[in-house]
């Protein structure tokens, strides 16, 4: 509802304004806000992701190493499929095409929330991508550390959780940052699912005016975030190294 | 007391047959050295022992109770895994590559295994570990990473290590083999006081004049059977097989 009024407020009245008072590239404060909430939205999917990517990326890991040939396949499987096709069918899927299945199956209809598709889908895909990253850095370890491990007593769950994956933090801070930055960037795609992010937040304006100045507004705020991401991961990673001389 | 005996063990990895049928016993408190060419099974034998690689065929007692017994790679006995994992962890390892964990200090390296595995008390085993470390030489290096020591430390820090499980019996594998030459002394001398303590060792070696010097027994291992055993004087300074005379002439 929000945004259907937001909407008219950027292409309706206030088009004739800016017109009017010749100041095409200054912000109003609806603007203002606007392009905010559209940061907001932009930044909650790409954290929601990473961090339940991180989280469900060392299960399906954890899945690929396993001797066990069930979760090897499982996991294999869904890599193959969320790495193999485009983030956006795959929220398309989520979106649009899970309520009909529904409606299909069902005979009810069910209104989906198209933050939570944007939730679902951005996780599910940064999983499948930082879980390969996560078996990389795993595989990575000396297999002496394991031997030690074992030869110490150490069960292959305490050998993973208390010496393996530790060791894998400080190789994972690097690609983990890429993948934010990348998730942060690929938020743009939600606007194909009536959300409304910073890119489509300052594409919806600079259409209404007729100005360009608002893409270099978008520029200059993503350009912003993936700084400050940069930065802090870089400082993860010297602070993760510590051990290493 | 016997501490560890394989009988008939063999081990093949696929068509690789690395250990022919070896017989073996160690008693308490002996100190067992294994020389031989690389590639003749003797790191094998000892990776057998606690499990790191599973046996082929045979029997592995260790004190005189069944840890491993196999056939055609099938295991007979199914024995339970937590009698199993407690036989092995009497037995302690020392690697060639020192594997120490590089991301905990050294005295969180010699306290993870009590703590996590046998679920001592925190302040119990920093205790022990830092006598451990004071044996070994390196308490005023406890709170150092790995990184930060030489090589011979590191072994040091290795073998305390493994002391903090209180293991019957300790197995080296090439101990002094990736270290420079002025470094094997530290490791040595630290092996030399472990043995004078009665602890029961196996220990895969290059330096002749170690086993000589401590060895119980040494035994030379060649294409995968034990070849020669007996006294050092036996093995290494009147050896009966042309084998052993061979191979000693090569690395002395």
């Amino acid at each position: 509802m929000v945004e259907k009024g937001f909407v008219c407020s950027l292409t309706g009245v206030r088009v004739q304004n800016f017109y009017d008072e010749g100041k095409i590239n200054v912000l109003t404060e609806i603007q203002l806000w606007a392009i905010f909430n559209g940061t907001i939205v932009t930044l909650e999917i790409a954290i929601v992701a990473i961090i339940f990517g991180a989280i469900f990326g060392v299960v399906v890991a954890l899945g690929r190493l396993s001797k066990n040939k069930v979760a090897n396949a499982l996991s294999w499987f869904y890599i193959w499929f969320f790495r193999g096709t485009p983030l956006l069918l795959q929220l398309f899927i989520i979106y649009y095409a899970i309520p009909i299945i529904y409606l299909d199956a069902t005979g009810i209809t069910f209104e989906i929330n198209p933050m939570i598709c944007a939730f679902v889908a951005f996780s599910l895909n940064a999983t499948a991508y930082l879980a390969e990253i996560i078996r990389a850095a795993i595989e990575s370890i000396d297999g002496g550390q394991m031997e030690a491990a074992k030869a110490l007593g150490m069960s292959y769950r305490q050998a993973m959780t208390k010496i393996i994956i530790p060791q894998t933090y400080k190789r994972l801070v690097a690609p983990l940052g890429n993948e934010l930055i990348m998730l942060l960037k690929d938020t743009s795609l939600v606007s194909t699912i009536a959300l409304f992010d910073l890119l489509r937040t300052t594409k919806t304006m600079a259409s209404a005016t007729g100005s360009w100045i608002y893409y270099i507004y978008a520029a200059a705020i993503y350009l912003f975030l993936t700084t400050i991401i940069q930065v802090v991961f870089d400082m993860m990673e010297k602070k993760l190294g510590i051990y290493e001389r | 007391m016997s501490m560890v005996k394989l009988v008939n063990v063999r081990k093949s990895f696929g068509d690789l047959e690395v250990l022919k049928g070896v017989n073996l016993e160690v008693q308490q408190g002996e100190v067992v050295c294994i020389i031989g060419a690389s590639g003749s099974g003797k790191s094998t034998m000892l990776r057998c022992l606690n499990q790191l690689e599973r046996i082929s065929d045979g029997e592995i007692y260790i004190e005189d109770e069944l840890s491993d017994k196999r056939a055609n790679n099938k295991d007979l006995m199914k024995i339970d895994a937590a009698k199993v994992q407690s036989l092995c962890t009497d037995l302690g390892m020392v690697f060639q590559n020192f594997n120490l964990f590089p991301h905990l200090t050294v005295i969180d390296n010699v306290t993870i295994a009590p703590l996590i595995v046998k679920k001592t008390d925190k302040k119990i085993a920093e205790t022990r570990a830092l006598d451990l470390l004071s044996m070994v030489g390196l308490s005023q290096k406890k709170d150092e990473y790995p990184s930060r020591l030489s090589g011979g430390q590191q072994q040091r820090v290795a073998i305390a290590r493994a002391l903090a499980m209180d293991p019957k019996i300790m197995m080296f594998d090439e101990p002094t083999s990736a270290l420079d030459p002025e470094l094997v002394g530290e490791v040595l001398a630290t092996m030399r006081q472990l043995a004078e303590k009665g602890m029961t060792m196996l220990i895969v070696t290059h330096e002749i004049g170690f086993a000589r010097e401590v060895a119980d027994r040494v035994i030379f291992m060649d294409a995968g059977v034990i070849c020669e055993e007996g006294t050092p004087e036996e093995v290494l300074l009147n050896p009966k097989e042309e084998r052993t005379k061979s191979f000693l002439n090569k690395i002395l």
